[in-house]
């Protein structure tokens, strides 16, 4: 054991605390060899003698009798308070736990109760026949439509749209016709533009409502009516965010 | 009330607050004296160590509910309650102490004891004296481990459990504190002489 050691022991040592017994041979070999140390062991250890003494002088000292009756009387004078016990607060928070859980059934079942005259008319509404729409595909991507015209009833008030749009082409089989049962129109999916690839489509875009010349049709493929041949057919062209149309779609 | 002897201080307390006042009386007489001792060593003044008692048991009258026998004994709470009216008392007494020398009779605070040589050549009496000032010299936070390690005998991890604390924060501010007062009773000429030793010391109590 060196001096650095024995330092951070010699307390222990002089207070006659309980340490290893290899320790403190060691510590008391190293005591004798060192006379700093020996001298500093002796220090503690006059030191621990006088702390013991001050100890023992204390000991006896007692706090004065008159506190013992000003408490007494304190005690007496005192309000009656019952310690509030661990099963009692429980009980309170059980209480306040079944009032909560009751008031939200009650509040679940106003609300369902509120909400059922709206509910059924809308119910009664899906039940009624659906628009029939018939899709034929034919080769060459031709497109025959047959719609069955809604009841004015069945339709909801157009909303509010967001330009920004995922092309409907990407989640839907090509070539198949588009009932938009929200505005009645039936329109084709978006047919790329011979110079953009498919891909592109997803980037979205901004859509603008044209109308172009029914003859129009014909250059993506699609069967033209001679009669109506110089009447024009509404479409829809998707343009990127860089401006350049991506997509054209037929609307009827 | 020799029935009372028996109960323990957990029993005692509950007793107390179901407003039993023989429990009351039973467990003042049976701690009053550490904690009246404990306020009187931390403070040097009877007068604070007297209020101080008194202040400890009206709370545990008033607030003793919040006693939780698993994280100690009765005794080392209250300890810890009156360490907490001393440190307040000292606080105040410190504010509104007159710049002068207010030396009371019943005031121990607190001179210098590096004018004496305790250690080797002075009577019993005087070397308690000594001890006693130096212990009130010391700053609280090793005053109080002082106090209670060397003075109470409370054990470490009772201590720790009194002052919040680690029980190696006990160990190391108990090691620093001992330093301290060796280095307040060792005698002034001896510091002089050996200056190369102060030095020694101031290193190895660091």
């Amino acid at each position: 054991m060196n001096c650095q050691r024995f330092e951070t022991v010699v307390s222990e040592l002089a207070r006659g605390q309980m340490m290893a017994a290899e320790q403190r041979t060691e510590a008391l070999a190293h005591s004798d060899a060192c006379d700093d140390c020996a001298a500093r062991l002796g220090d503690e250890q006059m030191l621990t003698l006088g702390l013991q003494s001050l100890a023992s002088e204390m000991e006896s000292l007692e706090a004065p009798r008159e506190i013992e009756g000003k408490l007494l009387e304190a005690f007496r004078a005192r309000e009656v308070v019952v310690p509030i016990t661990k099963r009692q607060s429980n009980t309170r928070y059980w209480f306040a736990a079944i009032a909560a859980m009751l008031l939200i059934a009650i509040s679940v079942v106003v609300f369902r109760w509120s909400n059922r005259p709206a509910d059924e008319p809308r119910q009664a509404k899906q039940e009624q026949p659906q628009p029939k729409l018939e899709v034929t595909n034919k080769s060459n991507e031709q497109l025959v439509q047959t719609v069955e015209k809604p009841s004015a009833d069945y339709l909801l008030p157009q909303r509010w749209k967001p330009k920004r749009i995922r092309p409907v082409s990407l989640r839907r089989p090509n070539n198949a016709a588009v009932a938009n049962h929200v505005t009645k129109e039936i329109a084709t999916d978006f047919i790329p533009l011979s110079y953009m690839s498919p891909a592109s489509l997803q980037e979205g875009g901004q859509i603008i409502r044209v109308q172009v010349p029914r003859s129009a049709l014909a250059n993506f493929g699609l069967l033209v009516n001679m009669d109506r041949y110089n009447e024009k057919v509404k479409a829809d062209v998707l343009y990127g965010v860089d401006g350049m149309a991506r997509a054209i779609r037929f609307v009827q | 009330m020799k029935l009372k002897s028996d109960v323990n201080d957990n029993d005692l307390l509950r007793l107390m607050l179901a407003g039993d006042e023989d429990a009351l009386s039973a467990l003042y007489r049976r701690r009053q004296g550490s904690v009246y001792r404990f306020a009187l060593q931390m403070s040097g003044s009877r007068s604070i160590a007297e209020d101080v008692t008194q202040e400890v048991f009206l709370f545990l009258m008033r607030e003793g509910h919040v006693f939780d026998d698993s994280k100690g004994t009765v005794g080392a709470f209250l300890l810890g309650v009156a360490r907490v009216h001393v440190r307040r008392r000292l606080r105040a007494e410190h504010r509104l102490a007159p710049l002068g020398d207010d030396s009371d009779d019943d005031d121990l605070f607190m001179q210098s004891a590096t004018d004496v040589c305790p250690l080797e050549d002075l009577t019993r009496a005087e070397t308690i004296e000594s001890v006693r000032k130096a212990v009130l010299s010391l700053p609280p936070k090793y005053r109080e481990v002082v106090v209670l390690c060397e003075l109470q005998d409370v054990s470490y991890g009772e201590t720790a459990e009194i002052l919040g604390c680690a029980i190696g924060t006990v160990r190391s501010r108990l090691h620093r504190g001992r330093a301290l007062l060796l280095a307040k009773l060792r005698p002034a000429e001896e510091v002089e002489e050996t200056g190369a030793a102060t030095v020694k010391s101031a290193r190895c109590f660091a």
